[in-house]
């Protein structure tokens, strides 16, 4: 059996934290995803601010969230962003569905105070513009977080 | 727990190693996805990984769930260990001087 040098050695690591990076890179969510919540957030705030019905906004939140566990399952909360690879999960980060879920909860909050300020101020409509502000965050923040998550694995990668 | 260094030829050419540390990092990588990543024909990843199956270090899955036809590699548990086992023997040779020759080519 031959061994290689240190320096073929060192080549044969690099060429394995490459492969090992293009799968890493695949961690994320589809567009349609951010895009889909987002426009589901703002139909919600429609709703509680355009509905005279209770049930009906109660209903539509509790058929976003069903919709939503369903699409986040199958996408594996970021591990599986395409039918072409799964990423495994101490690869992704055993927590890295939970730090978007905590993103999200995140946003739910803001919603709900946003909306409680402007109604104190007297806004027409706070659901409305609260919802939309979240929306536009969701769509700036979504992505960012699963470029931390991806860098964190990345990092991970490195101390290896 | 660290894992035995332990170099393995199997895994070591640059191809195979790409391959094995892909799937390594993966729970399942569809073929296509390997082949592309690793910029090779089809004909090369089929014998690759023909090549690991036959060692039993991947597994080759055809998924009938799917409309289109795909085939899909899995890194098995042997699998997985060699390779832990071999970037560590690799991890070694660069932290100290190898024990064994090293493959020095000399041209007359």
């Amino acid at each position: 059996m031959t061994y290689p040098t240190k320096a073929e050695a060192r080549v044969a690591l690099q060429g394995a934290e490459q492969a090992r990076r293009s799968v890493i890179d695949q961690i994320g969510m589809p567009g349609w995803y951010w895009w889909g919540l987002a426009a589901c957030w703002i139909v919600l705030g429609v709703l509680a601010d355009v509905s005279a019905a209770w049930w009906i906004v109660l209903g539509a939140t509790v058929a976003v969230g069903a919709g939503h566990s369903y699409v986040f399952q199958r996408l594996v909360g970021g591990r599986q962003r395409t039918g072409d690879v799964k990423v495994r999960a101490d690869v992704a980060g055993r927590d890295a569905h939970l730090l978007v879920i905590a993103f999200l909860l995140a946003l739910v909050a803001v919603t709900v105070v946003l909306a409680l300020l402007l109604d104190a101020d007297g806004a027409g409509h706070p659901s409305i513009w609260a919802s939309v502000f979240v929306a536009i965050l969701l769509l700036l923040g979504g992505p960012r977080v699963m470029d931390w998550i991806r860098a964190r694995a990345t990092e991970r990668t490195a101390a290896q | 727990m660290t894992p035995e260094a332990r170099f393995d030829e199997l895994i070591h050419p640059s191809t195979r190693l790409s391959i094995v540390a892909l799937l390594a990092a993966a729970d399942w990588a569809d073929f296509a996805f390997v082949r592309d990543q690793l910029d090779l024909s089809d004909s090369a990843l089929s014998k690759q990984l023909a090549t690991l199956e036959e060692a039993g270090y991947i597994a080759i899955e055809r998924p009938l769930s799917d409309r289109r036809r795909r085939v899909r590699a899995r890194l098995t548990p042997l699998g997985r260990e060699r390779y832990a086992g071999h970037v560590a023997a690799l991890h070694e040779i660069i932290a100290e001087a190898p024990a064994a020759p090293a493959s020095v080519s000399v041209e007359d």
